[in-house]
């Protein structure tokens, strides 16, 4: 039976090719041109309203939709126009299920999603419903990728070049898949998960390139960025994020057993792109042993830094480091969001923001490096005393000091094993991206309000495994943790409002005129006034939001869509935090919202 | 169509059978010749109670961001304080309790939920039988319990050789499930 009914399938599926290529065939080359993602069109995407051609929506990755059909106003209508189950929620590796942290990208009423194993489904959404057109399961290896992935089975989203669809899979592969029946074009290995690398990651296009970024710094990787040409497939660049012998900055790893060849760095977030200086800026993750900086003396470059790369060659133009000798696992792997503000005396500040795991949010001049402003966006933080106001590293960092203590009576180190931070390691602001809104000049961060406790254990170089854990210690959660949607005035550098949830911000923001949307892991999606950040509508999905919300129009109509299902790092390991989240169900769910 | 129902069913049981026979030569691989877990059955514990998400498949456990779990391989615990620790947890870690009612209608260490209080161990994702505790102790016991550095044979009874997640065990001496697999694929 199941036999025929497959045959049934491809009869199907071969008369309607058929009928499509002769009715379609004159009009093809056309629809064809309009269809294909071009550079010219990823560096306009903000004139396609919408479609949501990027990962970050655009370049600056500021998350920004002008749609405005739903705002302040007629939100309280917003209802689910449709809904679709995806797969993926099956383990691997140490991972009991996969969850959604993916942001869905629409193309002309086409929509593309992840599972966190990275399957892609191409969904139609023309006529006020969707209809899956095709699924590409790329088989990843699930031992092979969930034994080494620190944080979850993820996988963030897919990016168009050409008339293929571009994706990673947690296993290290980069896949091109045709856009239009969903056949693998062709695939490489980018990432090796037998030395702790895999991928979660949406790839970043520029030009003719896909960017990739590397997670495994609890596995002792030493983290890269890599360029692949699309049009050969073959490896352009690749920079190393923790400098080799004889390259600068490779003299901040100041030890004596080449700990910078295990020293972290991790990329795992989508970066953004300045095509004015053909800069592509990425955050930089957390030096590995997470928690014992004793193993690795040092101001420990490029990890927790935003890294400024020439986008042609790979060469690294500038850094900005946050925390230097970084003791509390504050990675800065966030995305930079490129805007240009009015400054002193008629001038255009030209910034990159970025909103720390440390719980500081930073604007830095993206020409130069240089620190211009930096301010605490959670409610507590008990590592540092502040930013020193020229430089906008800790006040306590000492840049003659091999290994930094900060706030001593709190920073976690071999003489004090226990110790209880603020923020907690999650952060402050985790991978779930901010957005920002150009008119009102607002950036909104969704933040995880939290302390938590780290327990030291010494790392001595025997216990450095191959695909082992290579963190100096772990965190554990005696405190309850919330979280909240803060606003920062970007012409200030001040907190213009916060809005605070009863639960951390997994997902992620998405900011449109009036109006500002997120979600809670256990399960609202709200509407937020842009301003004020009053809440004007809510809707509870039954599972748990862990994805960021994006918005897109067909037929002339805008909807709201957003993945649910509740999975990376929080429900296996920071759960007894939120010990209400433990009710919250494994999901793989697509929602889609209009009025 | 009743019958095309039945007959996948029944070739897929064959499969089954098929997997199994197969299957068993290769876990006998790694453990000594007199394999006291033949059915595979403490194994499977081990893995539907997600012994393996924190102590991992070897049961080197090691420091993660869940804390510490302690390698059972260098456990020094007996038999009975193995099964203890798997049916009450351990106060005050992350090793959660597997058995029904444990604090409140089972003994734990002498003590009830409210002379735990704090220490309170966390209540597992899922509750194991006596007899599930007593095959999975015996897993523990028999095929982790004293032994060395995990090696590619043992990695592969875990796992079997579909994932590669064994590779990175190999020696020039083993054999290479790749080819191998290859090999099968040719015939």
């Amino acid at each position: 039976m199941t036999r025929f009914t497959n045959h049934g399938h491809l009869m199907r599926a071969s008369v309607l090719a058929t009928v499509v290529a002769a009715a379609g065939f004159a009009g093809a080359l056309t629809a064809r041109a309009a269809d294909e993602v071009t550079h010219d069109r990823l560096l306009n995407a903000d004139k396609e309203p919408g479609n949501w051609l990027h990962h970050h929506k655009n370049f600056a990755a500021t998350r920004f939709s002008s749609l405005k059909d739903i705002n302040r106003d007629n939100v309280k209508n917003l209802k689910v126009a449709w809904t679709m189950h995806l797969g993926g929620v099956e383990g691997g590796g140490i991972w009991t299920h996969g969850g959604l942290e993916g942001t869905p990208i629409v193309e002309n009423g086409f929509m593309y999603v992840t599972d966190g194993w990275g399957s892609v489904y191409k969904i139609d959404t023309h006529g006020g419903q969707g209809v899956l057109a095709w699924k590409m399961d790329p088989k990843t290896d699930h031992d092979w990728a969930g034994g080494v992935a620190c944080c979850g089975v993820d996988n963030r989203g897919v990016a168009l070049w050409g008339n293929l669809v571009i994706s990673h899979t947690l296993d290290g592969r980069l896949i091109a898949t045709n856009k239009e029946n969903g056949q693998v074009a062709w695939q490489r290995q980018v990432a090796n998960p037998d030395k702790g690398e895999v991928i979660t990651g949406a790839p970043l296009i520029v030009k003719n390139m896909a960017i990739t970024g590397v997670a495994g710094a609890e596995y002792g990787i030493r983290g890269w960025l890599a360029a692949t040409d699309l049009s050969t497939q073959k490896e352009v660049w690749r920079t190393f994020t923790i400098p080799g012998k004889g390259e600068p900055g490779h003299d901040t790893w100041k030890d004596d057993k080449n700990s910078a060849a295990s020293g972290g760095g991790s990329t795992w977030v989508t970066g953004s792109y300045d095509p004015a200086t053909d800069t592509i800026i990425w955050g930089v993750g957390n030096p590995g042993p997470d928690w014992d900086n004793q193993y690795r003396p040092g101001d420990n470059l490029y990890t927790d830094s935003s890294l400024a790369l020439d986008a042609t060659t790979g060469k690294i133009k500038w850094h900005y480091q946050h925390t230097p000798n970084d003791p509390y696992d504050y990675d800065s792997v966030a995305e930079n969001v490129l805007v240009d503000v009015p400054g002193p005396g008629g001038a255009t500040l030209k910034l990159a923001l970025e909103a720390d795991r440390n719980g500081f949010a930073y604007a830095i001049d993206r020409t130069t490096g240089k620190f211009v402003w930096g301010l605490p966006f959670v409610k507590k933080v008990t590592w540092t005393k502040g930013l020193d106001q020229e430089s906008g590293k800790p006040i306590e960092y000492d840049p003659n000091k091999q290994v930094q203590r900060y706030n001593a009576a709190v920073t976690p180190h071999r003489e004090n094993k226990v110790a209880d931070i603020c923020p907690g390691n999650m952060g402050g602001k985790n991978w779930p991206p901010t957005a920002y809104n150009p008119d009102l000049k607002l950036w909104y961060i969704p933040v995880i309000e939290s302390c938590n406790r780290i327990t030291v254990e010494e790392s001595v170089p025997e216990k450095l495994k191959a695909r082992e854990f290579w963190t100096g210690g772990g965190p554990s959660q005696p405190f309850k943790i919330t979280g909240s949607v803060t606003a920062i005035d970007v012409t200030t550098g001040k907190v213009a409002s916060k809005l605070e949830t009863p639960f951390p911000n997994l997902g992620g923001i998405l900011a449109t005129p009036d109006l500002v949307f997120s979600g809670q892991p256990s399960g609202e999606v709200m509407a937020l006034d842009a301003k004020t950040l009053e809440k004007r509508w809510e809707f509870n999905t039954g599972g748990g939001v862990n994805a960021p919300p994006m918005s897109f129009s067909v037929d002339g109509k805008q909807y709201i869509a957003i993945l649910v299902g509740l999975g990376g790092a929080w429900d296996k390991w920071f759960i007894d935090a939120t010990p209400e989240l433990k009710r919250i169900q494994p999901g793989s769910m697509l929602y889609v919202f209009a009025l | 169509m009743a019958n095309g129902k039945m007959s996948s069913i029944t070739a897929l049981i064959a499969l089954a059978a098929v997997a199994v026979a197969l299957s068993a030569p290769g876990a006998a691989l790694g453990q000594s010749a007199a394999s006291p877990d033949p059915t595979d059955a403490g194994k499977a514990v081990f893995k539907r109670a997600n012994c393996f998400g924190c102590h991992k498949w070897h049961g080197n456990g090691g420091g993660g961001y869940g804390g510490d779990a302690l390698s059972l391989r260098k456990t020094e615990l007996t038999r009975e304080q193995i099964t203890e620790t798997i049916a009450c947890g351990r106060p005050g870690t992350g090793m959660p309790f597997f058995t029904r009612g444990a604090y409140d209608t089972v003994n734990c260490y002498g003590m009830n939920r409210q002379d735990v209080g704090g220490q309170m161990p966390p209540e597992a994702n899922t509750f194991l039988r006596a007899t599930d505790i007593d095959v999975v102790a015996s897993y523990v016991i028999e095929h982790i319990k004293g032994r060395g550095e995990p090696n590619y044979a043992e990695c592969v009874s875990f796992f079997g050789d579909a994932s590669r997640v064994c590779d990175i065990y190999k020696t020039p001496a083993e054999p290479n499930a790749n080819s191998a697999a290859g090999a099968g694929k040719a015939q």
